[in-house]
Order: C-alpha cells, then sequence, then structure tokens
C-alpha cells in the first residue's frame, strides 16, 4: 500500500499488465478446449509422435528420413536421401543409420501409406533400440510424398 | 507529433492482431514453431502456442481502441518482442535452419529477415512508449 501510494501511475500500469495478462487466458483456454487444431498436451515428448508432409519438411537440419518399406521398393525410388531400414533386412542396413545420425538430428520414418504399420515399428524400434527421440511418422506415408510431388 | 504516434499506434496494433490471429488460428502449428528453437520444454509447448497469440490479439485491440490500457498493452507488447528478438538471435547464433514462426505458416521467410523486422519493431513500440510517456506526465493532454 506504501508503494501504491509512493509510485500510483506505476501501480496502475501493472495491474492493467496483470489484467491483460489473466484476460488472454480465457480464449486460450476455450482454445484448449475446442480448437481443432491444438497442440497435443503433455509433461513429456512422446517417443515417437506422428508429423504431416508439410511439417517434416518444416523440420529444422539435420533430419534423417527413414525408408521402412520393403528393400524392393525402396530401390525402385525412395524419398531423395532416404536411409533403407526395412525390418527384413534390420541388422545389415542399421549401420547406415548409425552412421547418418547425430545428436539433435530428427527422425522421419515412412512406409507405403497411412494404413501400414512398418513405419511405426521402424520407429518404436529405433527409439527402443537406439535410446534415441526425435523419431517422427509421416503421415499418409510414401503415397504422401508422391502426392505433394504432383505438379 | 501526436498524429505520428496514433498512426504508429494503430498499425503496430493492427500487425500484432494480424500475427496473433493467424498463430490462433494452427496452434498446433505454433507450438511446433516453438519447439524448433529448442529452448524450452515439450510441457511448456501448448500452453504458450495456446497463450500467446491471444495475449498479442488483445494488446493489439488495446493499441487500436487507444482506451486505458493502451500504454500497459504497449509494455507487453514491447517485453514479448525483446523476448522474441532473442530467441531468433539465439537461433542465428547456433545456425538453426528454422522459419521464425511469428507470423503462423504464413511466415516462411529467414531468420535473418526476421531479426531485422523485430528491431524495427522493437524501436517503432521503443519511440511510442516513449511518446505515451510524455503524454502521460501530469500536466499533459491525453491518457486515455
Amino acid at each position: 500500500m506504501m508503494h501504491d501510494e509512493a509510485n500510483p501511475a506505476g501501480m496502475k500500469t501493472f495491474r492493467q499488465i496483470a489484467l491483460l495478462m489473466v484476460l488472454a487466458v480465457v480464449p486460450a483456454l476455450l482454445a484448449a478446449w475446442i480448437h481443432p487444431k491444438r497442440p497435443a498436451w503433455g509433461w513429456r515428448r512422446p517417443a515417437v509422435a506422428e508429423i504431416t508432409l508439410a511439417d517434416a519438411q518444416r523440420l529444422p537440419s539435420p533430419v534423417i528420413w527413414v525408408d521402412a518399406r520393403r528393400e524392393e521398393e525402396y530401390r525402385q525410388r525412395h524419398v531423395p536421401g532416404a536411409i533403407s531400414l526395412d525390418q527384413s533386412h534390420w541388422e545389415e542396413s542399421l549401420p547406415n543409420f548409425v552412421q547418418a545420425w547425430q545428436p539433435g538430428t530428427s527422425v522421419v520414418v515412412y512406409c507405403n501409406s497411412q494404413e501400414c504399420d512398418a513405419s511405426h515399428e521402424v520407429a518404436l524400434r529405433l527409439h527402443r533400440e537406439l535410446q534415441i527421440d526425435g523419431i517422427y511418422v509421416l503421415q499418409g506415408g510414401w503415397n504422401a510424398w508422391l502426392g505433394a510431388q504432383k505438379p | 507529433m501526436n498524429m505520428l504516434a496514433r498512426v504508429l499506434r494503430i498499425f503496430l496494433g493492427a500487425l500484432f492482431v494480424v500475427a496473433g490471429v493467424l498463430k490462433a488460428l494452427d496452434p498446433a502449428n505454433f507450438a511446433a514453431d516453438i519447439d524448433h528453437y529448442r529452448l524450452l520444454p515439450y510441457f511448456a509447448l501448448a500452453p504458450l502456442a495456446l497463450y500467446l497469440p491471444w495475449l498479442e490479439i488483445i494488446c493489439g485491440l488495446a493499441m487500436i481502441a487507444s482506451c486505458h490500457f493502451r500504454r500497459s498493452a504497449l509494455i507487453l507488447l514491447l517485453a514479448m518482442t525483446v523476448i522474441f528478438t532473442g530467441a531468433v538471435v539465439s537461433a542465428l547464433l547456433r545456425h538453426l535452419d528454422i522459419t521464425c514462426g511469428c507470423f503462423g505458416a504464413a511466415s516462411a521467410l529467414p531468420l535473418s529477415f526476421a531479426l531485422a523486422r523485430n528491431i524495427v519493431l522493437l524501436l517503432m513500440l521503443g519511440w511510442l512508449l516513449r511518446s505515451e510517456g510524455r503524454r502521460a506526465k501530469p500536466g499533459a493532454p491525453g491518457g486515455g
């Protein structure tokens, strides 16, 4: 109160700033409740998260793309620079990935489409076996990538 | 001088409203943008991505409406811009290849551009705060 009397203008500004900050909480809470594009909440980053192609392309470098499809499919065509991690050739392929990976690298794993499980399996296996985070599964997989290449 | 301050206040208010609305439209994308700076823990991303755009919108509106809150809104916007600029500088120093995220998905410009724009914004906000301070002094006209 003493301070209030000593500097009423400063206290008024301080109160107004506090009020503005509290006011912004109301729509923020509403957005957290009903916004269709609200972010995921959590204390810890999920070991493996899904990511859209647009977001994956905006990830800060370095980013490693991992092709979880069968090796024959990878040989036919793949995302430029992607590393093949076919689960049936896991032991042979994993060293390529380990060589490319460094701390702070984001990893985007894809398989054929939204319906395939290989990308989730490979992503979880990478997390489990190498104890690394920052692994994403590409929503829509290879089909999403191909779709984005069409003019 | 008063006219210039008024025009600048409305311009800056509108700019922050637009920036806030673009981010409030897609808070999940804004959370990812904040995450790209690699400065904050995961649990802080969602609350900040939901809250900061609305703080920008409310402060921007207070500036445009020229209500009693405009000086406080100006101080808040100045403080936010200082923090955002600090984040941009830290990202530049760490050579992060990211976009600033200042205008939601519409901000695809490089960080160096964002830094230059933020410095101009800081100068304008600082000048406006000084000019508002003069108006608020006892005996001076205005103040609401």
